[in-house]
């Protein structure tokens, strides 16, 4: 009986990760026409004391610029291991991205909370430009951004 | 002798400075037009231009190609030829020693469908940062 149920404990314990629940996210930044070079984003979560958790998305290819999306960089350290496979080009000016890629569940309606950093080649850095509850309510609510960030949403 | 040997070092410095310094371009000063003339030329041919600078003795031009991509060019002072050519979103094909990133893979800018898809989103590497799973899609509008 002992080794029946320490065998079904387990079984439970590989399969249940398994069965965590993954949530497709689209993430929707539209950029201002400010009148620029290409702008650098990281779109990346934080807890809700804003510690980083993890790399969502970075716009902008050359690394050696990384060091300008300052809160993402600090958080991550500028780790490739961060943001491997999650890198593209730099957004042109009045371009809208669009990230479509799947979550935990978990992460969502946790505290956690949606942060883009922007920076444009001599002009200014926005540590923040947006910064979100990631929360079921806040699908499909456009926030504006500070810097370079016309309108920021997420949905479901 | 110590004297001569900081004279000798020191026009040696000032006669290999401009082999060292590869230019782009070599026209004379005496020739070159002002930018204002390469402004107006470019934006005479669709050119939306947000600066222009000397860099390496070319005019440096940073702004919105004809064809709606951002980029970069390098042009002659005093021919207004361009030289060099780069897209916004063309680092991977750009020298940098400093660039630690390899494998990377860039859009496919606007083609005037009014939208432009990661052209090599497939052959991305898979996350593993333990937030992302599996592939992101992208796409700019």
């Amino acid at each position: 009986m002992k080794k029946i149920l320490l065998a079904l404990g387990l079984a439970l314990s590989v399969a249940l990760p398994a069965l965590a629940q993954a949530r497709e996210v689209t993430f929707t930044t539209e950029l201002t026409d400010y009148r620029g070079d290409g702008a650098y984003l990281a779109l990346y979560l934080t807890d809700a004391s804003g510690a980083y958790q993890g790399t969502l998305w970075v716009a902008g290819r050359k690394s050696k610029y990384y060091k300008h999306l300052r809160g993402w960089a600090r958080g991550s350290r500028l780790d490739p291991a961060e943001y491997d496979g999650l890198t593209g080009a730099s957004i042109t000016s009045g371009r809208t991205l669009k990230i479509t890629l799947d979550l935990d569940d978990a992460l969502i309606d946790s505290g956690y909370e949606v942060r883009v950093d922007t920076a444009v080649e001599d002009m200014r850095d926005n540590r923040a430009d947006v910064a979100v509850p990631l929360t079921t309510g806040g699908a499909g609510t456009p926030v504006p951004g500070r810097g370079y960030v016309r309108s920021f949403r997420y949905d479901f | 002798m110590k004297t001569r040997s900081v004279i000798v070092s020191l026009t040696v410095l000032c006669l290999s400075a401009p082999v060292l310094a590869d230019d782009d371009c070599d026209d004379p000063v005496t020739d070159w037009q002002p930018r204002e003339h390469l402004r107006q030329k470019l934006e005479a041919e669709g050119w939306t231009v947000y600066r222009i600078k000397v860099d390496d003795g070319c005019y440096e031009v940073k702004g919105l190609a004809p064809e709606g991509f951002g980029a970069e060019a390098s042009f002659a002072p005093a021919t207004l030829e361009l030289m060099e050519l780069e897209r916004e979103d063309d680092d991977e094909d750009e020298e940098d020693d400093e660039d630690e990133d390899n494998g990377e893979y860039g859009y496919r800018d606007n083609r005037g469908d009014g939208q432009a898809r990661d052209k090599a989103q497939t052959n991305r590497p898979v996350p593993h940062n333990g937030i992302v799973k599996g592939r992101p899609t992208v796409t700019v509008e």
